[in-house]
């Protein structure tokens, strides 16, 4: 799926352009379930050997919500220690506004090509296709994000962007895009992006990178990644630009160890991530631009509850253990963030009416909330829009669901009420396999599950024949005996 | 009004909504104590070989390789050795007091001084890089290396091997044992350029989370540990 537009980013389409996922198995989401899977037992384990990683969680979150609480002074703490050594600090309300300063950079250095290390807070941005179209070459340096970049995809997980992809299909592409002789060999096909991309970081103006943690005591920007593409980003190019969203800041430098040990376990079951790189400012005849961007962050202030979704530090633990995110892949959420803190974030970032559905996207199972480091209560987090999704103008507020939930309130209002609606219901099931074509939602859903077969007898009537006790004194034939496979659903 | 106003002014009111609601106002929390004292690795901090040995073994575990030697000579040998074996025919390197020592009794030709205003093309054209670091972590196999310039924030990266030398003094056992000195250099308001934490060389498991070594950065990482 290609997204080619903000509109169409902030449509949230989810259940529609990819609701095939919940029932037809696809084979790239196959190697995404396996690939989940090995990284949550893996990281659990890591994470369970331990003893006190409860703790660190518990006090992780303590600072984050402290550095919720005062994020603004704590803003201003870091834009004026890290402005004394050099950097200039920019400020963007909103995806465009931040990327007005990105070209203006490019503008004033005459920059024509860029190396990108991954950055969420670009994909928020579109900026690849905002570069592009001002005529400058962005190429993605993470192999990950090369590999999606090349093939005209978005990320389908927030750490490894190209999880669902094999090593065939990277062959593939490798062979169609750079005209590659064709290989599966993991060694080979990493070998060929490090050639290709030596010369891209030896040729670039300018390097864009994200950042995983602002410390506002020291104004240190602190990135931690394996490959050493942003080390190569950040450093050969005359110009960083680096995007901070305003959540990623720290109070305390000497907050910093329990957090770069939190990520590293839990984003990849390392101890501590290859390369950690804590930038004081820029290297003498470097410039370094740090912009920070809202993008609707600032919205969630003033609701406490919600605080919580502002806590994230990005190590994707959530997605590998949600059973939804598994099988759906991160696209199916519709915008950058997938998994269940996409679920909890997206819908304040873009607006409860584009992205109301995205809360329910969930079992609610609670092994997301399990395993975050910064001990993130997801269910509630995700119950908590529920209720507001319900209650504000949103998708899951529509004229439609009130009708729908409203008839069921009166169905379920008295006995002879229940007992009318079961007997419409039971009709309707009986006929409907002989439609040709269920509409609507219905149609959705029956095209991969099954409808059950309807009793002959409905357990009311079957409870008001045994005199009102079931008769339990008696041997019980069971009220379903007879039952045999379901019906398979029509298909239109 | 700027952005900044604008940004700073809807947090300060989203804050005030927050304190009427009772949730803001905190009071800073205390520094957590990332490895608390009863760590099973805490007697190894007063045994200076069991620590060593700890740190080969990290580095190991990520794929890194430690050469230990009891004196400098034994050091200058064992480089000479390294650069022959692994068929590097000269070595870039940094000036500092540790790697003048180390490389004293290099050939000449074989050793590239590396200059602060070097240019990228030419560092990564070298086939190995020789760095010092400021701190060596044991329970993780990794060296702080602190690059205030440009060209030394390249030599980690660029070439496809990297060497650093350090003295066994200057093993530490955990991040938080070193962070007192390493917070001190990230709140020096003349610091610049980045302080790098390196454990092991650069990898990647994008694909198929198989594990490649060497995707962009150094393909060998090779700690010299004198003393």
């Amino acid at each position: 799926m290609r997204i080619d537009n903000q509109d169409h980013l902030c449509g949230a389409p989810f259940l529609k352009d990819k609701t095939q996922g919940l029932y037809e198995p696809s084979p790239e989401f196959a190697s995404l379930g396996r690939a989940t899977e090995y990284s949550s037992k893996h990281n659990r384990a890591i994470t369970d050997a331990i003893p006190w990683f409860q703790d660190w969680r518990a006090a992780a979150h303590q600072i984050k919500r402290y550095a919720v609480a005062n994020l603004d002074k704590l803003l201003a703490q870091f834009e004026a220690n890290i402005s004394a050594r050099g950097a200039t600090v920019l400020w963007a309300e909103d995806a465009a506004e931040a990327n007005r300063h990105v070209l203006a950079i490019a503008r004033q250095h005459n920059v024509y090509r860029v190396v990108k290390a991954k950055s969420m807070l670009t994909e928020e941005m579109e900026l690849n296709r905002v570069l592009e179209e001002a005529g400058i070459r962005p190429v993605e340096t993470d192999l990950g994000e090369y590999i999606v970049q090349l093939a005209g995809q978005r990320p389908v997980h927030i750490v490894t962007p190209a999880l669902h992809m094999s090593a065939e299909d990277v062959g593939r592409l490798f062979a169609e895009k750079l005209g590659e002789p064709f290989s599966a060999e993991h060694a080979h096909l990493t070998a060929t992006a490090r050639r290709h991309l030596r010369e891209e970081y030896l040729r670039a103006e300018m390097g864009i990178s994200g950042c995983n943690f602002a410390v506002a005591s020291s104004g240190t920007l602190v990135q931690v990644e394996n490959e050493g593409n942003a080390g190569l980003s950040t450093a050969t190019p005359p110009v960083h630009v680096a995007l901070i969203g305003i959540e990623k800041v720290l109070p305390r430098i000497d907050d910093l160890p329990l957090f770069l040990n939190l990520l590293g376990r839990s984003g990849t079951g390392q101890k501590l991530t290859t390369y950690t790189h804590l930038i004081h400012g820029p290297a003498p005849g470097r410039k370094l631009y740090i912009i920070f961007l809202d993008n609707g962050r600032s919205n969630v202030l003033a609701d406490p509850a919600a605080w919580q979704a502002l806590y994230c530090i990005r190590c994707g633990a959530c997605l590998n253990v949600c059973p939804v995110y598994r099988r759906v892949g991160g696209w199916a959420y519709g915008w950058v963030y997938p998994g269940p803190i996409g679920a909890a974030l997206t819908p304040h970032l873009v607006g409860l009416e584009q992205a109301g559905t995205l809360p329910f996207a969930s079992s609610l199972c609670g092994a997301c909330g399990e395993v975050c480091p910064v001990k993130i209560d997801l269910p509630h987090q995700l119950v908590h829009l529920r209720h507001r999704a319900t209650s504000e103008p949103s998708p899951m507020n529509s004229r439609l669901e009130r009708l729908t939930w409203g008839l069921w309130a009166w169905a379920m209002g008295g006995p002879r009420r229940y007992g009318l609606t079961m007997w419409a219901v039971r009709w309707g099931v009986r006929m409907s396999r002989f439609l040709p074509w269920h509409p609507g939602k219905l149609g959705a859903w029956t095209r991969g599950r099954e409808l059950p077969r309807v009793p002959a007898r409905s357990f009311r009537a079957w409870w008001r024949k045994r005199g009102g006790d079931g008769g339990l004194s008696e041997s019980l034939p069971s009220p379903l005996a007879g039952e045999g496979q379901g019906v398979r659903g029509n298909h239109a | 009004m700027t952005s900044r106003d604008a940004i700073l002014q809807r947090i300060g009111k989203g804050l005030a909504n927050a304190a009427a609601a009772g949730s803001a106002g905190l009071a800073p929390p205390p520094v957590s104590e990332v490895w608390p004292c009863d760590h099973a690795s805490h007697g190894a901090r007063s045994d200076p070989q069991a620590l060593a040995q700890r740190f080969a073994d990290e580095l190991a575990a990520v794929h890194g390789q430690t050469i230990r030697s009891g004196t400098m000579s034994e050091a200058r040998r064992q480089l000479a050795e390294l650069l022959d074996t692994a068929g590097w025919p000269t070595l870039g390197a940094l000036d500092r007091p540790l790697v003048r020592e180390v490389t004293a009794e290099l050939p000449a030709g074989r050793l590239a001084w590396i200059q602060p205003d070097a240019q990228a093309r030419s560092i990564a054209e070298l086939p190995a890089g020789l760095l010092t670091a400021e701190c060596l972590l044991a329970d993780t196999g990794t060296c702080v290396i602190a690059c205030p310039t440009a060209a030394e924030r390249l030599m980690c990266y660029l070439p496809p091997a990297c060497v650093v030398v350090a003295r066994r003094e200057q093993l530490v056992e955990h991040l938080p044992a070193a962070w007192a000195e390493l917070s001190k250099r990230c709140t020096d308001p003349q610091a610049s350029g980045e302080l790098v934490l390196v454990t092991g060389p650069s990898r990647t498991s994008d694909i198929e989370k198989v594990l490649i070594l060497g995707v962009h950065g150094p393909m060998r990482l090779v700690v010299l540990l004198v003393g």
